[in-house]
């Protein structure tokens, strides 16, 4: 029974080249131009939507109901006004501000829970690793749009419950892709190793699986940030999402999309650019984050 | 990865969206003005063009079944398509002397005759001897009696108002039908009608009435019959060869289902639906003001719709009328009406909770209500209240703080709520909006009385009175009725509860005209609630449709689908 | 094989069951399906209806009722529209059925096909471009898109160049009186189709390309070149198997959730599918419908998953099957 320990050690990866390992990927990261100009944008965005209320031009729902609707360019109002004579520049700020906090925030909680529970899965397998993934097929089952709007019902519509929700809906991809690195890491030498030397489960899956998940985490947040922005506006189109006086811009959309070929078309065409732009740049960014964590360098 | 390419990747995708948004404003911009605007009648009236053709309508709202008596028929889409155009009712909403009223059908050969005998009505009705179901059976007293007991006695029917008083159906003969009531029952001309019809005896007694008729029948009684309902599709209506009134000029028509807004107005714009008859929604308003080429838009605002700010008069700051009134003193309601539907040409309040729709029995006490500031301050210090120091009534210490509650998702309704948030602002109320399904409102919180200011639609389907459903005392939802009752308002005036019993069993029109505008009065005077405006009914039709289209408040734009007819 | 596709089933049965409860309780809790007759006028109707359908009772009580029924075969009948459940479900799941058939197909051939041009040609006019609709693609609302593509395609040709009709319907996937596979079924499927697709083809073809690139890259292609093998050999016969298994996956898991994404779609396009029926059923709080409705939807979710997980192993020899 004798253990290599100096194997063992070997195996796991030295402080130093662990902190130095972060520094290649921020460079790696840095190289990629579309990433680094998606940051850009997003960043702006982030700024001008959560500081909104220093940078719009008008507070939020501030109506003049004489005006009404006017289009964009008109006198003091760049992207016109809605059928409340709310500056509609101003109103998609605000709106950005509760739509992108949804999204990091869906996007953070659904990525902590899923890879905590997808490497508990991978990593005990049996019993729980079924459990789990039986979880994840219950909550493939029961259709989104029922638990939201049950939800909403039940706790009012807010952004917070929005967040729960698809939070609780949203973590079963991260899951799967957790489980099946660290089913393929279980293997490697240096758990068997660690596990030889008496390290717990906790803690062979908080400092050996954890940071080798890091890539995967990282690329998965960009994702479900994306894909949490477009579901939120799709839930607001089938009338479940953020009610008024908030607003988000799947609520823009939604109030917009009767006013097609009308001269207030622009109020359907505006929320819709800066989704996309916004979850384009997020996209950028989960490229780059994915090349840069990529352990075989093999593009240029 | 050289730099200026990964560069290029970007633009690529900025260069897609902005040819996709580019050709979407082009789009937009080339579509709606510039062309011959047909909102406001400006297109001249249709062409009389040959007979034929097939007329596609796009309806926002597919019904649930057809089996007309039943629950799961209450929408009244069904009617407007089905029920409407095919079978016959014992009255018709037609207008007389200017005003709606329930006139005898083409199915009767004249005024019943109406006899009270100690306190129990006997109606006596005469059956056209030209009537004819599409078999060729006729219409006779047996159809009457099997229909009566049907709604009576059935299970799950949606409302059995009326009929619950039959004693018993006398048939003398083949063509006459004597209904004996129970007691006195003034809107006796609602039986067999309204969102109900006359049955076809020979073809369900004893057989499945439900299963027979709820997915659409083959049977008529009027100008067409249901040729096929694709369910979820579309339904298409033939002309009834055996009808004795007036035959269809066209060949066919299908109502397709289209429940998006847009894509009903993309339909309408694009030619692959001919006619809308579209709530005037936000967006749809929006949609006609900029103008569909070729297309007739006709607006009436004499509907049974009627919109009102209710209040709740069981709940504080609301108990006190004079709360109310000064409520009623501080709302610019001609500016809330401009300002919803002045696109359409509509302007004026409503004065009255009984609608124009039943406008025979209709006052116009409300409207002495007109913004009045003045009043308002006179009215709210008179009872104690004295402005806070952010400008908000406060008395003893609590404010006038209320919420109001309405359905939620309806653009309509949230701007309304907008719009009242910000004048009764002025005036020194303060409005919190909490809106919710109608589900909710209707099952919990009305019954219980748990809200303070709601803003929903009270609907009349016929010219027939209803008030007493809504503002008598009785109807209020308490325990003892089950909380059934629908006056949600816990309106309780002194001597309204008389007249509206005399309106609802007195067989005399004139003396219910009377007790009516009576109790209309009495109802302006006691603001238990303040009416806004009715919701005006759009019809739009493009111009290759022909015939007197016009829109029957109470059947529906299709009421006399059989005289429209399709040019070239 | 058997033994675990057999385990999975046997997994799959309570949570399936679970779920049924779960969704039963809470609609039941939380809609009203004899909300409609409360704005009547009729008092006594709501009583007569809440003890029609039982609603008086405890709702496990209500539960245990149904599940009996459902167990023998008898759906029930929906309290919306008074027909068989049975009946309902069917009929909505056709529509469904032919959207995602089409879709899927179209969405997996042409994202493979450009997953592999662009991964083959990289760095050319063609990636480029390709790439670039990629991400566009899967950074749409798809709605928004639907209803853009309507206004574009099929209203403005009409309204602007003044066609008598308009290219593709948006209506349906039958004009009315129509059925059947033909040109008017082509031109209803059109757009409908490209608003289902189009995330689903952009996230595809990323992947696939991505998937091509690392099999490009990988030693035993490597070898094969070197071995001199002819590049459109390497490219179909041994990148493209290679690449397949990873690619069929995630389009089996992506089918399985695809009934989510049809609500939209059904929603813009009033095609009477799954979507529709959910929503209907959910607003009437017609539970006897939704459960149903849900076993359907798992079932093909399970099926989904399963073959998921059964392709990978069959198709990448590295992975077995514990």
């Amino acid at each position: 029974m004798s253990v290599d320990v100096k194997t063992a050690a070997a195996a796991a990866p030295p402080p130093e080249k662990a902190r130095s390992q972060w520094r290649v990927v921020g460079r790696r990261f840095r190289r990629h131009r579309l990433a680094m100009a998606g940051a850009v944008v997003l960043l702006l965005l982030a700024i001008c939507c959560f500081g909104a209320n220093l940078i719009a031009p008008y507070p939020q729902n501030q109506q003049d109901l004489l005006l009404g609707a006017v289009g964009p360019g008109s006198d003091g109002h760049l992207l016109g006004t809605d059928a409340l004579g709310r500056d509609f520049l101003s109103e998609l700020l605000y709106a950005g501000r509760i739509s992108l906090s949804i999204g990091l925030a869906v996007a953070v909680l659904s990525t902590i829970i899923g890879t905590l529970l997808g490497a508990l899965a991978g990593y005990l397998g049996g019993w729980v690793d079924e459990l789990i993934m039986r979880t994840v097929d219950l909550f493939l089952i029961v259709p989104a749009v029922a638990v939201l709007a049950l939800a909403l019902r039940g706790l009012g519509s807010s952004p917070g419950t929005i967040i729960l929700v698809l939070s609780a809906i949203g973590w079963t991809s991260i899951a799967r892709v957790a489980r099946s690195q660290v089913v393929s890491l279980r293997e490697k030498e240096f758990i068997e190793a660690s596990k030889l030397l008496g390290a717990s489960t906790t803690r062979i899956i908080v400092r050996h699986m954890l940071p080798n998940l890091a890539g995967v985490i990282a690329v998965n947040v960009s994702l479900a940030v994306a894909a949490a922005i477009i579901v939120e506006s799709t839930l607001s189109f089938l009338g479940f999402g953020v009610q008024p006086p908030q607003s988000s811009w799947g609520q823009l959309l939604s109030d917009a999309a009767g006013l097609l070929g009308t001269d207030q078309t622009y109020l359907l065409i505006f929320p819709g650019v800066f989704i996309l732009v916004t979850v384009l740049c997020v996209n950028f960014i989960g490229d780059g984050l994915r090349d840069a964590f990529d352990q075989r360098a093999r593009r240029r | 990865m050289p730099d200026f390419l990964s560069r290029n990747r970007g633009l690529t995708a900025l260069i897609a969206v902005l040819l996709a948004a580019g050709a979407t404003a082009c789009g937009s911009s080339d579509g709606g003005g510039g062309t011959v605007n047909g909102a406001g009648g400006g297109s001249t009236s249709a062409s009389t063009g040959p007979s034929g053709g097939t007329l596609v309508v796009g309806a926002e709202q597919e019904p649930d079944c057809a089996d007309w008596i039943a629950v799961c028929a209450g929408n009244i889409w069904g009617s407007y398509t089905m029920q409407v155009t095919t079978l016959p009712t014992a009255f018709d909403t037609r207008k007389q002397d200017g005003r709606w009223a329930l006139v005898p059908s083409d199915v009767l050969a004249g005024e019943p005759t109406v006899e009270v005998r100690g306190g129990k009505q006997t109606i006596t009705y005469r059956i056209a001897p030209e009537a004819v179901w599409s078999d060729g059976t006729p219409i006779s007293s047996r159809d009457f009696a099997y229909t009566a007991l049907q709604i009576r006695d059935g299970e799950g029917i949606f409302d059995k108002t009326g009929y619950d008083l039959i004693e018993d159906v006398e048939m003398p003969d083949e063509k006459t039908a004597v209904v004996k009531l129970r007691t006195t029952f003034g809107p006796w001309r609602s039986l067999f009608g309204g969102s109900y019809s006359i049955l076809p005896e020979h073809l369900l007694r004893g057989k499945d009435r439900a299963k027979i008729m709820k997915d659409g029948y083959s049977f008529s009684g009027g100008p067409w019959k249901i040729e096929k309902w694709q369910k979820g599709n579309s339904v298409t209506l033939v002309p009834n060869d055996r009808y004795w009134g007036d035959k269809p000029k066209l060949d066919k028509v299908v109502f397709q289902f289209i429940p998006d807004t847009s894509a009903a107005f993309q339909a309408l714009k694009s030619g692959q639906v001919q006619s809308l008859y579209p709530t005037p929604q936000v967006d749809a308003i929006s949609q006609i003001k900029a103008g569909i080429p070729n297309t007739r838009v006709e607006v009436d605002a004499e509907t049974g719709n009627l919109e009102a700010l209710w209040m709740n008069n069981g709940r504080f700051p609301l108990d006190d009328e004079a709360v109310r009134k000064a409520l009623a003193y501080a709302v610019d309601r001609k500016a809330i009406v401009e300002r919803l539907y002045g696109p359409l040409g509509v302007s004026d309040p409503e004065q009255s909770f009984v609608t124009p729709l039943v406008g025979a029995f209709a006052g116009s006490d409300f409207d002495v209500y007109e913004p009045d500031p003045a009043r308002v301050e006179q009215l709210m210090t008179g009872a104690g209240w004295s402005r806070g120091g952010d400008g908000i009534w406060a008395k003893d210490g609590r404010k006038a703080e209320m919420t109001i509650t309405s359905l939620a998702g309806n653009k309509r309704r949230e701007l309304t709520e907008q719009i009242l948030q910000q004048q009764l602002r002025e005036a020194g109320f303060a409005l919190k909006i909490t809106n919710t399904t109608p589900a909710e409102i209707f099952s919990k919180l009305a019954p219980a009385g748990d809200f303070q200011l709601g803003l929903w639609t009270l609907i009349d389907q016929y010219p027939e009175p209803a008030l007493s459903a809504s503002f008598s005392s009785t109807s209020i939802p308490t325990k003892a009725n089950g909380n059934s009752g629908i006056n949600f308002y816990r309106a309780n005036i002194p001597g309204l509860d008389a007249e509206l019993r005399t309106v609802d069993t007195s067989t005399d029109q004139a003396t219910r005209r009377a007790a009516s505008l009576r109790a209309d009065a009495l109802i302006a005077a006691a603001v238990p609630s303040l009416p806004i405006a009715t919701v005006p009914n759009v019809l739009m039709t493009n111009d290759a449709i022909g015939g007197p289209t016009s829109i029957n408040p109470s059947e529906g734009p299709w009421w006399n689908l059989e005289e429209w007819t399709r040019g070239q | 094989m058997l033994r675990f596709a057999l385990r999975r089933f046997a997994w799959s049965v309570p949570v399936v069951l679970i779920a049924s409860f779960l969704l039963f309780w809470a609609v039941r809790a939380t809609f009203d399906p004899v909300a409609k007759l409360r704005q009547g006028h009729d008092a006594g109707a709501v009583q007569r209806e809440i003890e029609r359908l039982g609603l008086d009772r405890s709702i496990p009580e209500q539960y245990v009722l149904w599940m009996k029924g459902f167990l023998t075969g008898d759906w029930g009948t929906s309290t919306r529209t008074g027909g068989s459940v049975s009946t309902l479900v069917a009929s909505a799941l056709w529509p469904t059925l032919q959207l995602m058939f089409w879709g899927v197909l179209l969405a997996a051939f042409v994202a493979l096909a450009i997953g592999v041009y662009t991964a083959v040609r990289q760095y050319s006019a063609g990636d480029y471009v390709l790439s670039g609709l990629a991400y566009v693609g899967i950074s749409l609302p798809a709605f928004w898109f639907g209803l853009v593509l309507i206004q574009v395609v099929a209203v403005w040709p009409v309204q602007s160049l003044g066609w008598s009709e308009p290219p593709f319907y948006f209506v349906g996937l039958h004009a009315p009186g129509q059925s059947g596979f033909n040109l008017d079924y082509l031109r209803h499927l059109a757009l409908p189709l490209a608003t289902l697709t189009v995330t689903l083809t952009a996230s595809w073809s990323r992947f696939a390309r991505t998937s091509m690139l690392d099999v490009l890259s990988s030693d035993y292609v490597r070898t094969a070149r070197a071995k001199g093998v002819p590049p459109r050999a390497i490219v179909l016969r041994h990148a493209l198997r290679n690449a397949l298994a990873p690619f069929v996956t995630i389009v089996a898991l992506d089918t399985g959730v695809l009934f989510g994404g049809l609500i939209v779609t059904e929603q813009i396009y009033s095609i009477p599918g799954m979507g529709r029926l959910f929503l209907q059923s959910l607003q009437a709080g017609d539970v006897f419908v939704l459960v149903p409705w849900m076993f359907v939807v798992a079932i093909a979710v399970v099926f989904f998953n399963l073959m998921a997980d059964l392709s990978y192993a069959l198709l990448d020899p590295k992975v077995k099957l514990r």
